[in-house]
């Protein structure tokens, strides 16, 4: 009698004995006795034309048969055999084959799709096919990460080099209050993965810039740009109007956001739209000028929307339209864009055929740093001793009432630096007066100010109420 | 469902880390606790692939023969194999598929920068068409 050891994983068939005795001349007769015995073996370890699958050894004692007889190999009936799988495998396939089919969890978790006939199985594997680059993990970032990993894009290259802040929590959802401090990558990776183990997350640390951009970007579909400046959205731009990559644009501000497809087919790009960046400052960011939480999120699906018809070709995508939203007056608006036959980058004698310096092209990197003023200048910790030691002086915060509403020192005065110039009136040329605002750029142009107007004593207190909050009184919330 | 102990679990994460930039396989040995398969031993195994090991691994069967041998004489059985993607996803690869075997857990340790990041547990089918993913657990020491 022959031993054969059963592998854990066939022992269902076996009555769960880890071993079986047969009787047998050579191997091919063992093999023969144990699927005779236990008929449901058998396709475990042969295929359907009866050959041993490609995966199995046969050992005898240490021997492996190929280096025997092969299944002819003699046994005189005291031999234990083993059945040893090869296994072997990699992160990178040699040459990575078409996805043929879903597995039967995929059938059971994409059947919604499934069902519809304008995805139906072709569609969702095309879905599982699909590569798409998104720059940035933040409120556009959000929404589309969970929604294009739930749909079961097969992979989704996340470009962001920032980590979850507390204040990113009231719209960037993919993130959770205990990721304060993680790397949104991660965080949104963990979360992406949960939602979706199916899906291939590859994650890219960098900031994009001209340097990395076309070498991230060539190995995807189309890029979803989920950026809030205007360096990256002209580099994006810029870059898959070079690769020939479609651009799911889409921006917010305050109540209102914008979403489009550029790049695509014969459509417009951003350039056509926007040849040229609005002067440094005119235009603020959301961390300057605020945003509803929920504006993102509105945003972000549609951009999402448009990824997947684009991934299933059907229905009309945004080309050459640019939709716009209104939160507060709940109205969605469009306008018709056409390429630019003169654009410097997709027109018909394009003078961009390679990236530039986008920091310079926005002005950004021209703009004259803020005049260091030594004089005139007081830290926090020593606003807080004259306060302490009963100083008579003035603290005047030139924030906005609603930002007072948050956060205020105690003892000062509120005058908002657009009220200013006409209540100069109430102030003392004469008096010791410190201006503070949130971090300090605003109560600098009131410190400029009261001095042109004559006033002596002025000083910027260095990093507003931030630097309060960090420096002298954490109680002080922090916006 | 699989299920790994702290103990084999620090074994894994520290082999697929030293190993790093290159990837590590091993074999892990445990027990079927109802449906669940319990990992309570891991045993590192030589990368044996022929070439640059970066993205690729093989298993010497006469290893993964004696790791069955080792598990079978403690009582335990070999129930997975696990192996590394050093600055990569933790998914199944159409090479791990192509190579792989339907009897065994394939756990994928994902190796970002030389510090663990992420695993996936998955469960090929014997054709090497497909592979399910499985709930994977681990309890961290």
């Amino acid at each position: 009698m022959a031993k054969i050891l059963i592998p854990t994983a066939l022992r269902q068939f076996t009555e769960q004995k880890d071993s079986v005795e047969v009787d047998g001349g050579t191997v091919a007769d063992v093999l023969h006795q144990l699927t005779a015995q236990y008929p449901n073996i058998k396709k475990n370890l042969f295929t359907d034309q009866g050959k041993l699958r490609s995966f199995i050894n046969i050992y005898v004692n240490d021997e492996d048969i190929r280096y025997l007889d092969k299944d002819a190999t003699k046994l005189e009936g005291n031999e234990t055999l083993s059945i040893v799988p090869s296994i072997a495998g990699g992160a990178i396939a040699v040459a990575e084959p078409e996805t043929a089919a879903l597995s039967n969890e995929e059938i059971a978790r994409y059947s919604r799709h499934l069902i519809l006939p304008e995805v139906g199985m072709e569609g969702q594997l095309q879905l599982k096919r699909a590569k798409v680059a998104l720059i940035g993990a933040g409120g556009l970032g959000a929404p589309l990460g969970l929604y294009l990993a739930a749909a079961g894009v097969g992979r989704i290259g996340v470009v962001d080099f920032d980590v979850v802040d507390a204040s990113n929590l009231q719209r960037q959802v993919i993130h959770g209050t205990h990721d304060i401090g993680r790397k949104k990558l991660d965080s949104a990776g963990d979360r992406m993965r949960d939602i979706n183990p199916n899906v291939r997350i590859d994650k890219f640390e960098v900031g994009l810039s001209s340097e990395n951009a076309l070498e991230i970007l060539k190995d995807y579909d189309m890029v979803i740009d989920g950026t809030d400046n205007f360096p990256t959205r002209y580099l994006v731009n810029d870059a898959c109007v070079l690769l020939k990559k479609p651009n799911v644009y889409g921006s917010i501000f305050r109540f209102e956001g914008q979403a489009t497809v550029f790049a695509y087919e014969d459509g417009p790009c951003y350039r056509c739209l926007y040849p040229e960046p609005p002067p440094p400052g005119l235009v603020p960011s959301c961390a300057e000028g605020g945003v509803l939480g929920i504006l993102p999120g509105i945003i972000g699906l549609i951009q999402a929307t448009e990824a997947v018809k684009l991934i299933l070709g059907v229905g009309d995508t945004l080309k050459g339209r640019l939709l716009l939203y209104d939160a507060l007056g709940m109205r969605f608006r469009e306008l018709k864009l056409r390429r630019d036959p003169d654009c410097p980058v997709c027109g018909d004698h394009p003078t961009v055929t390679k990236l530039i310096d986008y920091q310079e092209f926005c002005g950004l990197r021209s703009a004259p740093p803020p005049p260091v003023q030594a004089e005139g200048v007081i830290d926090p910790q020593e606003v807080k001793r004259k306060l302490d030691r009963g100083d008579d002086f003035l603290l005047v915060d030139v924030r906005e009432p609603h930002e007072f509403q948050i956060a205020r020192i105690p003892g000062s005065k509120l005058i908002p630096l657009g009220e200013l110039p006409k209540r100069l009136n109430e102030l003392n040329t004469d008096a010791d007066i410190v201006a503070h605002c949130k971090s300090g750029a605003r109560s600098q142009k009131a410190v400029d100010l009261l001095k042109q107007n004559g006033f002596k004593h002025v000083r910027n207190m260095t990093g507003g109420i931030l630097a309060w909050s960090d420096k002298v009184d954490p109680s002080v919330p922090k916006y | 469902m699989i299920e790994i102990e702290s103990k084999p679990w620090h074994t894994m994460v520290l082999h697929a880390e030293r190993t790093y930039p290159k990837e590590c396989c091993g074999a892990m040995l445990g027990y079927m606790r109802g449906e669940e398969k319990v990992v309570t031993d891991a045993v590192p195994l030589e990368n044996s692939y022929d070439g640059s090991q970066g993205a690729r691994y093989e298993l010497r069967p006469e290893d993964l023969l004696a790791a069955d041998k080792a598990a079978r004489a403690r009582g335990l059985d070999l129930i997975g194999i696990f192996h590394s993607h050093p600055d990569c996803d933790a998914y199944f690869s159409k090479t791990d598929l192509q190579n792989s075997c339907p009897w065994y857990s394939f756990v994928v340790l994902s190796i970002q920068n030389g510090k663990f990041d992420h695993a996936n547990s998955f469960l090929p089918d014997a054709d090497q068409s497909r592979a399910d993913s499985e709930e994977l657990k681990w309890q961290k020491s």
